[in-house]
């Protein structure tokens, strides 16, 4: 089988074609052409087994500066389940001040990342 | 009111001027100041809360806010001087720095004046886009801010003119927020964001892109309730008989960014009438001698890490612009032909290598980049497929290069 | 019961703040009624903003004697009242034979109406006076000018507010009756609430026609004459140093382009009859219709320069063969005793307007005597521009108050003071477009970019306001649905 992707991995954005075949139900590829470095491969073949994707949203900050603090995850979670993880980080808040990095939950819905801040969040003024 | 005197003052404390200021730092420059309007530093990444900033400049993939706070805390722990909450009213062509800040009105002479105040959205208005003025049509980087900084959800049925990275970006932002984003509309025939964006940006949430397609009516006279959508010809002007009306309460707009030069025009830097930005050289020096500009407000950048880059390499000429009180003279113009919309630096001196910065006008596969002087071939860079949407940089060796005799660049197909 | 009002008028813009204002000279209770959720929302604001010279119309009407009057005391009202005004000057520019004629013939008719400082000038003297213009000759009117159509109508209304007028926003006339033994007009709106009132004035504008029928003067023909106009940078302005405009015909001005008192260079109108006196959409045709027209005067328009396209409507009324009559100003003693009926006040009601309100009040005080109001105080303070100062005067500003040195709006150069003075603006008009007006946030090449989510958080902290409440424009055009992240639903505390 073909199949055309676009690597995610940096901005270059190699189009990327694989020919593959499903063996004992895991994709084997057979031939892989336009993809710059390693990290291509790597992305196509996880693409073919479960794509995966990182995902960064806000949360609610108390006594913040901003209202909101930025987070992300450290590592991808399989796509499919980025609406739950949405879902569950909506319910999370943190009091100011906050640094980038904390940890509002560890092995996030038990996906082996975290889920950290990413901006620093000083405590209003009063 | 304030007088002081002062080497370099940096207006703008985003991911150019924040590169900048530490590159000089690491020189040795101590009488330097980042001038910043808003209360924190870190510029427009502070609202760019997705990740993928930092791969070239850091080896690691950050979010905007965390590639931002990597420069500030190299600023902090340098003691960096910085002013926050601190507009620059007006530069002179003499380098005279007009700031207003809650404590009052600070006047700097300065030596150097590095112009980094990136770029700002371009709008509906500019655009002229026919039929009503509702509330609901936001450039994405709004209603970026809206949802990222200030927390006010702003849409909820979306239709999204624009294929630039930050309409992409928000389409999925929109979505996770719960937003329904119907469609992307692109005027041109190509898009004007990355691929990868458009992968995991419209493709992994079922988001169409209509390519040569424009909005071409507002409708609604206090929400927005819809829009016209046709198809374009080849010449962009829309077809009769293709409209198509989409019921929606949001339009955002990612139609382009515009380097934010008021500042640089009242200072009487001659702009390039392509890229918006100042017509520099080979030093990233404007037409103003001792002002300098790099990052969007110079180009329009598609990754972060360029744009600190560039800072970084100013700041090398800053410096002995500082120390030497000139830099040497750069007469030779680079030209280029209708396959590339732009090049930066657009002068040189012939004297000494370069980076050379540009884009395509249209898409080119299997194509070469040459520049070329007196005839000869002096720098070539291969590029599989030159999109619009990718600048491309290579550096142009001194090896060749003579001091007279003016540049071209072209792209020739292979 | 309701309290009782001397007078109602009816309608908010630049002629009913002129009439308050001027009324407010007298002791008598007054109120305004107004549709929308500020002053100049439609006509208005929604114009060239040009202070006319009033040659351009019929001697003996009275658009042409309330023209010159207007224009005459403008110079003294703007510094009275405070809002911008430049006399100018303006030129009438043409290039052939019977063109020269024609402006012959409206040089002779300003003659005739008033009007003074009009002559015919020469190639040399107009590149002289406008160098960026392309003409052989020129009509050149010294008296007409620019003004803030914004600012004027809020300063008229501010001012009227100062001396005891009351203005009622969101209040849409929908019935009017005459209560025959009180001899009151009762006045309902469209939430409900009635108001009594000894006088009624209708100065509806683009509901004119429809108050003239409540207050039972019927068959005024009031047709829209809908305007599309291009806002241009602001660093055109310094190659617009007066209005240009081409000469007229008998029933269209011309394509003009001309400058605010802000330099933004305008190109409009287009005038086209229109049914719909509400809708205020572009058109393509005329977005490029302007560009072509605009560029025969002007050959310096670029479309990277255009910040805004708007449009504006017009009340004309016309008589059944739909030719454009005069403003009719009337007091209807058999039909609607003590109402006064405004109908087709358009251009150059702006200019007028003051005129218009002496004359309404001339009218009124034949039928009653008016007591003078000795508090009066016709002068008014607007909001100080941070932009327009020296940097020394914007140190001491800052000195005294440091939200002026807090730049709220880059393009405009707008402060965190001048938005709150804006925000708490004495006739609490609260939505963007209030703060817009006053201010000129969000008016700029960025149009909002920077700094609407700055605007729209500062309404909602210093009003008290849900974020769902902030309106933008018109009744209903709330930015928000709400907010992104709420505290019921965030319960969980990180780890």
């Amino acid at each position: 089988m073909k199949r055309e992707f676009t690597c995610i991995v940096c901005p270059n954005g190699c189009e990327i074609e694989a020919d593959y075949e499903i063996k004992n139900g895991t994709p084997v590829i057979s031939n892989i052409q336009g993809n710059t470095c390693k990290r291509g491969e790597e992305y196509v073949r996880q693409e073919l087994i479960s794509p995966k994707r990182t995902i960064a949203s806000s949360i609610l900050v108390e006594g913040g500066e901003l209202p909101l603090v930025s987070v992300r995850i450290t590592k991808p979670i399989p796509r499919e389940k980025i609406p739950e993880a949405v879902q569950e980080i909506r319910q999370y808040r943190v009091t100011a001040p906050v640094r980038a990095g904390a940890v509002i939950c560890h092995d996030f819905l038990g996906f082996d990342t975290d889920l950290i801040t990413t901006k620093n969040v000083p405590a209003a003024h009063k | 009111m304030i007088r002081e005197n002062i080497d370099t003052l940096i207006v703008g404390g985003g991911p150019a001027g924040l590169a900048a200021a530490v590159e000089l730092w690491k020189k040795g420059m101590r009488s330097i100041l980042i001038v910043e309007r808003e209360r924190q530093l870190g510029g427009i990444l502070r609202q760019c809360i997705h990740d993928g900033f930092g791969l070239s400049r850091f080896g690691e993939s950050l979010s905007g806010p965390e590639y931002a706070q990597k420069f500030i805390d190299e600023v902090t722990a340098l003691g960096i001087p910085y002013l926050t909450d601190a507009a620059v009213m007006n530069i002179t062509g003499s380098r005279l720095v007009t700031i207003a800040t809650p404590g009052g009105i600070r006047e700097y002479q300065a030596k150097s004046v590095v112009l980094t105040m990136g770029c700002r959205e371009r709008t509906q208005g500019a655009l002229a886009i026919p039929g009503e003025r509702p509330t609901g049509v936001f450039t994405a980087g709004v209603a970026q801010a809206y949802i990222n900084l200030y927390n006010r959800m702003p849409a909820r049925e979306v239709i999204i003119l624009g294929s630039g990275d930050i309409g992409m970006i928000m389409a999925r932002r929109l979505t996770l927020e719960g937003a329904h984003v119907h469609a992307v509309f692109e005027v041109q025939p190509y898009p004007s964001g990355l691929p990868r964006n458009i992968e995991q940006c419209l493709n992994d949430y079922h988001i169409p892109l209509y390519l040569s397609h424009t909005v071409t009516k507002i409708h609604g006279s206090s929400r927005l309730e819809g829009v016209t959508v046709s198809a374009v010809d080849a010449h962009m002007k829309p077809i009769p008989g293709t409209e198509q009306y989409y019921p929606c309460d949001t339009l955002i707009l990612s139609v382009g960014l515009i380097p934010e030069n008021e500042l640089s025009l009242d200072a009487g830097v001659t702009l390039d009438p392509r890229t918006h930005g100042a017509i520099v050289d080979e030093n990233y020096m404007t037409s103003v001698p001792g002002i300098f500009a790099a990052g969007n407000v110079l180009h329009v950048h598609d990754l972060v890490d360029f744009v600190s880059m560039e800072a970084e390499r100013l700041a090398d000429h800053v410096a002995e612009y500082v120390r030497e009180g000139s830099l040497p003279p750069c007469t030779l113009d680079v030209h280029y032909d209708t396959d590339i919309n732009h090049v930066i630096p657009q002068k040189v001196s012939g004297a000494n290598p370069f980076r050379l910065s540009m884009r395509v006008s249209h898409v080119m596969k299997n194509a070469a980049i040459e520049v070329r002087q007196n005839g000869n071939l002096i720098a070539k860079k291969a590029v599989k497929k030159a999109l619009p949407a990718e600048m491309i940089q290579f550096d142009v060796p001194a090896d060749n290069l003579q001091t007279s005799g003016d540049l071209e660049v072209t792209a020739v197909q292979r | 019961m309701q309290k009782l009002y001397d007078v109602i008028i009816i309608g908010g813009g630049v002629v009913g703040s002129a009439i308050a204002r001027e009324l407010s000279r007298y002791r008598l209770k007054i109120a305004v009624l107004e549709k929308n959720l500020d002053v100049c929302f439609e006509t208005s604001g929604r114009n060239t903003g040009v202070c006319h010279g009033g040659f351009a119309y019929d001697p003996g009407t009275l658009k042409a004697k309330l023209c010159v009057e207007g224009n005459r005391m403008m110079g003294a009202l703007a510094q009275e009242l405070d809002f911008p005004f430049k006399r100018t000057g303006k030129v009438l520019v043409g290039n052939t034979d019977e063109e020269y004629e024609q402006l012959g013939r409206v040089m002779r008719q300003g003659a005739v109406n008033g009007a003074t400082g009009l002559s015919m000038i020469g190639e040399e003297e107009l590149h002289r006076l406008v160098p960026s213009v392309q003409a052989k000759f020129a009509m050149l009117s010294r008296n007409s000018g620019i003004l803030d159509p914004f600012l004027m109508t809020i300063a008229l209304a501010e001012n009227a507010h100062k001396n005891g007028v009351e203005y009622h926003f969101d209040s849409e006339v929908t019935g009017i009756r005459r209560s025959g033994n009180e001899n009151v007009w009762e006045i309902t709106t469209a939430h409900g609430d009635t108001y009594a009132a000894r006088w009624a004035v209708n100065a509806a504008g683009l509901g004119c026609g429809k108050i003239s029928d409540m207050l039972g003067i019927r068959g005024y023909k009031i047709i829209g004459s809908k305007d599309d106009y291009i806002i241009l940078d602001q660093r055109l302005g310094a190659l617009v140093p007066m209005p240009i405009y081409t000469v007229p015909s008998n029933t269209y001005m011309g394509i003009h382009v001309t400058i605010t008192t802000d330099g933004n260079v305008l190109l409009g109108p287009t005038a086209e009859d229109t049914d719909n006196l509400s809708y205020y959409g572009t058109e393509q045709k005329n977005l490029d219709y302007l560009y072509q027209e605009a560029m025969k005067i002007w050959p310096h328009v670029k479309k990277s320069d255009y910040i805004r396209t708007y449009s504006g409507i017009l009340p004309k009324w016309v008589d059944d063969n739909g030719k454009i009559q005069d403003f009719k100003i009337e007091i209807r003693d058999d039909l609607a005793p003590n109402a006064v009926n405004l109908v087709g006040i358009e251009s150059p009601g702006l200019t007028a307007s003051v005129a218009i309100a002496r004359y309404v009040i001339d009218m009124m005080k034949e039928r009653e005597h008016f007591a003078e109001n000795v508090d009066f105080d016709g002068t008014r303070k607007g909001i100080t521009r941070f932009a327009l100062l020296t940097p020394q005067e914007q140190d001491a500003l800052i000195q005294k108050n440091p939200d002026y040195g807090e730049l709220v709006c880059r393009c405009e150069k707008v402060t965190k003071a001048e938005i709150l003075q804006a925000i708490h603006n004495p006739l609490g008009a609260h939505t963007m477009v209030s703060v817009k007006y006053r201010t000129r946030c969000m008016m700029g090449r960025c149009q909002g970019g920077y700094c609407q989510m700055r605007i729209s958080s500062m309404l909602e902290k210093e009003l008290g306001i849900r974020p769902t409440e902030i309106t933008y424009e018109r009744a209903g055009s709330h930015p928000f649905f709400g907010v992104v992240r709420s505290e019921a639903e965030s319960r969980r505390e990180a780890q």
